[in-house]
């Protein structure tokens, strides 16, 4: 009964008509950005969220995390018909759903990632209702220890899986937890790394830095490549799927729904893995797995739900623990703390309707997302047509009006730039930047938990060990970073090993 | 020329730095870590990574991967206008103001990096700035750096 009270409450929230409108605009950016390739959601996010400084906290959200979600969707439009993917997530729809538009059935193929992601997106968020208020009442017992290992968790997890040398990852998670000192120690007040800057002495803002690694370093990195592509001209007819394809797309649905919302909740996890997770699964389940590739229905409709169910996934651990377990998540903790929210276990109690606000508008905002990309495909594919050399120099007038309006400071945007080029160089040296990013965000947190658990344990580092909770997250986390040194060991005798 | 040895000679001689500079501030003890102590292992971290990076790169098989130039076949050219407008942005948006040198900003690209027809870059250009002006400056009221003319 008090699960439908609280309901009741977020839906009252969610379809006051001020948060009804920024749903709607949220769910429209993304469902924008997640078609046009060269932006993506953590960009777009970035960019408008100084715009949201003069509503209130649950609104800012429902419009950012609408963002998210709807660039989920759109990033279908352009894997289907384009055969580029319009976000990350959308890599693997490619292989099928652009073989299904060649066999002159792209309608099916953008029916079926449309239902497949409105019925992931509700199912995944009827998890994160049932899931994370119990999740919460049982992190209230953790304390510094068990948070400082959960941190540790989140961020050895990311550099496990990002792609590369893990190396590489780790230095960018070094490189995000340095850039997280600059500015104010808060434990004595005393600042650091600032040099005088006095923009630095409230640290460096996560905004500026995602702006310049996710959206200047993209452009500069898109415009040195042909900036051709080629649309599917043929019409989209029928999309709405026939029965022998929800009979086929069903059980990947279902099966791309709860690997997604698993996937998501894990620390790094997100949706680019669980939609490549749910195509191994799909391919492994089937009777044909040769015949993936090649237009299977069930390869678009798998990735497609997964990933949309892993963006309500990603909330649990950013609602209730306080800890974002992607690069995008880590932004929208960047964003709450910007509106004097402390995610956390206390969220729900301390803010029920901020909570339950963001959980009903997921069901509004699916709703929504279903209406956009079906009847108004013809739009998205207009809108697919705007070529990129005209496209670039507005994305790039965005971010500088996104940066400069933080503060109203020329230096955000020169740290900006700063960082676009240092991303540009980065990815030209295949470093992957989520992990600084997530990094940059779970800085001050880490070292908060690691002094006050230093302190509570008379110095001593093993006092991690003594308790249960923290001894079995760091034994995970530990595992998960050497990892790569004990497959290398059980691999001797093959040569050298990658880490 | 090796790029991830490059890299992480690089990213040792930064955690180096750190290491170095953290030593100015408070290192602490175990019992009341100070300051300096989290940027410090950073920085250590930094250097035994690139240290490791270096190491496996130079016996790893990946090796013939990471040779050669970093900008081989693409009109990096491109990237460095583009960065170039950008600083210019910079730099003249406070004494131009926010619209012209939008319109300058945006002009520029259209024309330098995959040259569009005059009509294009005219029409892109003045509905950018007018949109942009009227929602930031007016509806969201971002208070946009001004110019002489007053936009």
């Amino acid at each position: 009964m008090e699960i439908l009270h609280n309901m009741g409450m977020g839906f009252q929230t969610a379809l006051e008509s001020v948060n009804l409108l920024l749903c709607f605009i949220g769910v429209l950016t993304g469902t924008l950005v997640g078609v046009l390739p060269g932006i993506g959601p953590m960009a777009a996010m970035s960019l408008l969220l100084p715009t949201t400084f003069h509503v209130s906290p649950v609104s800012a959200i429902i419009m950012l995390a609408g963002i998210y979600y709807g660039a989920m969707y759109g990033g279908s439009t352009t894997s289907i018909l384009v055969n580029i993917p319009g976000e990350a997530a959308s890599v693997v729809t490619c292989l099928d759903g652009y073989q299904m538009a060649r066999q002159g059935r792209a309608g099916p193929a953008l029916g079926i990632a449309a239902f497949g992601s409105f019925i992931a997106g509700t199912l995944s968020t009827a998890g994160l209702m049932l899931v994370a208020p119990p999740l919460a009442q049982m992190a209230l017992k953790f304390g510094s220890p068990e948070y400082f290992a959960l941190i540790f968790l989140g961020l050895t997890t990311v550099t496990y899986l990002a792609s590369g040398p893990m190396w590489k990852s780790l230095m960018m998670a070094a490189l995000g937890l340095f850039l997280g000192c600059i500015g104010m120690d808060v434990a004595i007040g005393a600042t650091r790394f600032a040099f005088g800057i006095v923009e630095l002495f409230d640290g460096v803002g996560i905004v500026p830095v995602a702006m310049g690694l996710f959206g200047i370093a993209e452009v500069l990195l898109n415009v040195e490549q042909s900036m051709e592509r080629s649309i599917l001209t043929s019409r989209v007819r029928n999309l709405l799927p026939t029965r022998e394809d929800w009979a086929a797309s069903m059980p990947a649905i279902l099966r791309g729904s709860v690997l997604g919302f698993l996937l998501g909740v894990l620390p790094g996890g997100g949706p680019l893995i669980s939609s490549f997770a749910a195509y191994a699964v799909e391919k492994r389940v089937s009777r044909e797995p040769e015949r993936f590739g090649t237009g299977m229905i069930q390869g678009v409709a798998g990735p497609e739900s997964a990933n949309n169910a892993a963006t309500g996934g990603a909330f649990v651990p950013l609602l209730t623990l306080g800890i974002p377990p992607t690069a995008v998540m880590a932004l929208l903790l960047g964003a709450l703390i910007i509106f004097g929210v402390q995610p956390g276990p206390r969220l729900v109690a301390e803010h029920p309707q901020l909570f339950w606000g963001v959980i009903a508008s997921m069901y509004v905002g699916n709703a929504m997302l279903l209406i956009l990309n079906l009847p108004l495909i013809g739009m998205w594919i207009q809108i697919l047509k705007v070529p990129y050399p005209i496209l670039f120099p507005l994305i790039l007038l965005f971010c500088v009006i996104g940066a400069y309006s933080l503060n109203n400071s020329i230096t955000e945007v020169g740290i900006m730039i700063l960082f676009g080029v240092i991303g540009y160089f980065l990815r030209k040296l295949e470093f992957e930047p989520a992990p600084l990013i997530l990094a940059l965000v779970l800085g001050p947190m880490l070292e908060l938990n690691f002094r006050q658990s230093l302190a509570m344990g008379d110095g001593r580092l093993f006092f991690f060990f003594e308790r249960p909770i923290s001894a079995i997250i760091l034994f995970i986390a530990l595992l998960l970073l050497f990892m790569p040194l004990i497959r290398g060991a059980r691999r001797r005798g093959l040569g050298p090993q990658e880490v | 020329m090796n790029r991830d040895r490059v890299s992480s000679f690089l990213f040792f001689l930064l955690g180096l730095f750190i290491c170095l500079y953290s030593l100015t501030y408070n290192l602490g003890s175990p019992m009341a870590p100070g300051s300096g102590l989290m940027p410090f292992l950073c920085g250590a971290a930094m250097c035994f990574l690139a240290v490791a990076g270096f190491t496996f790169t130079t016996l790893s098989k990946r090796r013939a991967e990471t040779e050669g130039p970093l900008f081989k076949g693409q009109a990096w050219q491109r990237s460095v206008l583009t960065l170039g407008a950008l600083l210019a942005l910079l730099l003249l948006m406070k004494p131009l103001g926010f619209t012209l040198a939008t319109v300058l900003f945006v002009g520029f690209l259209l024309r330098a990096i995959v040259p569009q027809r005059w009509p294009v870059v005219i029409l892109v250009t003045l509905l950018t700035a007018a949109i942009s002006f009227l929602v930031f400056e007016v509806w969201l009221q971002a208070q946009l750096p001004r110019g002489p003319w007053g936009i």
